[in-house]
C-alpha cells in the first residue's frame, strides 16, 4: 500500500514529461486552485463548526445520547457507541477524537472498539459533505438525499455491530 | 442545510443560555478556531492532489480515464459532459484508494460541471455515493488501531468492506427508487 501513492506520482510525472507539460508551472497553478478552493470552503466550515461546538457545549448532545442509548442497544448497537453514531454525521475530527478515546478505554481488540472502527470506516460526515459540495450553488433541496444517506448509515451500523460478533 | 443549521443553532443557543450563558461566545470562537485548523489540514491535502491533478489534466491523462469510464457515467449519471465525467472518475478513484480528502475537490468540480448541464439527478447521486463512504482500505482506522497496540490491526478490513459496500449500495438503490417514485 505504501508504494501506491509514490507510484501514482511517478506515473503522472513521467507521462507529463513525455507530453512536454511544464510541470512546475502547472503544479503551482494547481496549488493556486487549492488555495482558492480552501478559502471558498472556509465560511461554510466556520458556520458548521460553530454550530457543532454550541451543540456540544449546550450538553444537548449528551442528553440526546442518554435518550437514544436504550433504543440503540435494543437494535444491537452497544450503548458506548451511541455518541459516536450521533457525532459522525456532523464532525470528522470530533468523531476521530471520540474513536481514539473508545480504542484506548476498551482496548483496540475489544468488541466495542472493533464495532466503533467498522462504524467509523463505513460512514461519512454527511452534513459537512453536503455543505461543501453544494456551497457554490443556489437553493438545492437536499432533504431527501440526506435522509437516505442517514438511514443507510444507520442500518449499516446495525449490520456492522452484528458482523463484529462473528468476525 | 438552512433548516438543519437554524434549528440546531437556536435550540442549542437557548439551552446554553439556560445552563451557562457565559460559555456562549467562547464556544462560537473555539468553533471558528477549529474550522481554521481543519482548513489548514484540508489545504495541505488539496495542495498536493490538486497540483498533481492539474499536471495530469494538462498531459491529457484525465481524458483517458474519462474515456474509459464514459459509458458507465452515461448509464449511471446520465451525463455526457466530459469535464463532469473526468471529475467523477477522479473522485471515485480517490475514494476507492482511501484518499478521501483528495476526492472532495473533484466532486465539487463535477457538481459545478453538472450544474451547467442542469443535471440535478447526477449531482445528488454523486453526493449519496460520497456521503456513504466507498473506501476499500480504511487507512485511518487501521493506523489508529495499530497505534493503540492491536494484535491484528488489519483484521477490521473485511467487516469494514462489507459494511461500506452495503451502505453505498443500499443508499444508491434507495435513491434511484426515490427518484422513480417522485417523478411518476
Amino acid at each position: 500500500m505504501a508504494y501506491l501513492i509514490p507510484a501514482i506520482f511517478l506515473i503522472v510525472l513521467v507521462f507529463a514529461l513525455v507530453k512536454k507539460v511544464k510541470i512546475y508551472d502547472e503544479f503551482s497553478l494547481g496549488i493556486g486552485e487549492a488555495v482558492r478552493f480552501t478559502l471558498s470552503l472556509l465560511p461554510c466550515l466556520a458556520a458548521v463548526f460553530m454550530m457543532c461546538e454550541l451543540f456540544e457545549v449546550s450538553t444537548l448532545s449528551q442528553r440526546l445520547t442518554d435518550l437514544l442509548s436504550p433504543l440503540f442497544s435494543l437494535l444491537g448497537i452497544p450503548k458506548e457507541l451511541t455518541k459516536l453514531v450521533l457525532i459522525k454525521p456532523f464532525s470528522g475530527s470530533g468523531s476521530i477524537a471520540y474513536l481514539t478515546e473508545i480504542i484506548q478505554k476498551y482496548g483496540a481488540d475489544s468488541y466495542i472498539a472493533r464495532c466503533a472502527c467498522v462504524c467509523f470506516g463505513s460512514s461519512e460526515t454527511v452534513f459537512y459533505i453536503s455543505a461543501v459540495y453544494f456551497a457554490g450553488l443556489k437553493k438545492k433541496n437536499l432533504a431527501a438525499p440526506i435522509a437516505i444517506v442517514l438511514i443507510s448509515t444507520f442500518f449499516t451500523t446495525i449490520l456492522g455491530c452484528l458482523i463484529c460478533k462473528f468476525m | 442545510m438552512n433548516t438543519v443549521f437554524t434549528v440546531i443553532f437556536i435550540i442549542s443557543l437557548v439551552a446554553v443560555t439556560i445552563i451557562s450563558p457565559s460559555s456562549f461566545l467562547p464556544a462560537l470562537l473555539s468553533g471558528v478556531e477549529s474550522s481554521l485548523s481543519i482548513a489548514v489540514t484540508l489545504f495541505c491535502i488539496y495542495a498536493v492532489w490538486m497540483g498533481l491533478s492539474r499536471i495530469a489534466e494538462k498531459s491529457g491523462l484525465n481524458k483517458y480515464a474519462a474515456r474509459a469510464l464514459s459509458p458507465l457515467s452515461k448509464k449511471f449519471f446520465k451525463t455526457s459532459d466530459s469535464v463532469a465525467t473526468q471529475n467523477i472518475a477522479m473522485n471515485l478513484s480517490c475514494n476507492l484508494l482511501g484518499i478521501g480528502g483528495a476526492a472532495t475537490p473533484f466532486a465539487v468540480k463535477a457538481i459545478e460541471a453538472l450544474e451547467k448541464e442542469g443535471n440535478d439527478y447526477a449531482q445528488k447521486l454523486l453526493f449519496v455515493i460520497n456521503a456513504t463512504s466507498v473506501q476499500i482500505v480504511p487507512t485511518t482506522v487501521i493506523a489508529l488501531r495499530s497505534g493503540a497496540g492491536s494484535a491484528a490491526a488489519a483484521d477490521i478490513f473485511l467487516p469494514s468492506l462489507i459494511c461500506t459496500a452495503f451502505s453505498t449500495l443500499f443508499a444508491v438503490v434507495l435513491f434511484i427508487f426515490w427518484c422513480k417514485v417522485w417523478r411518476t
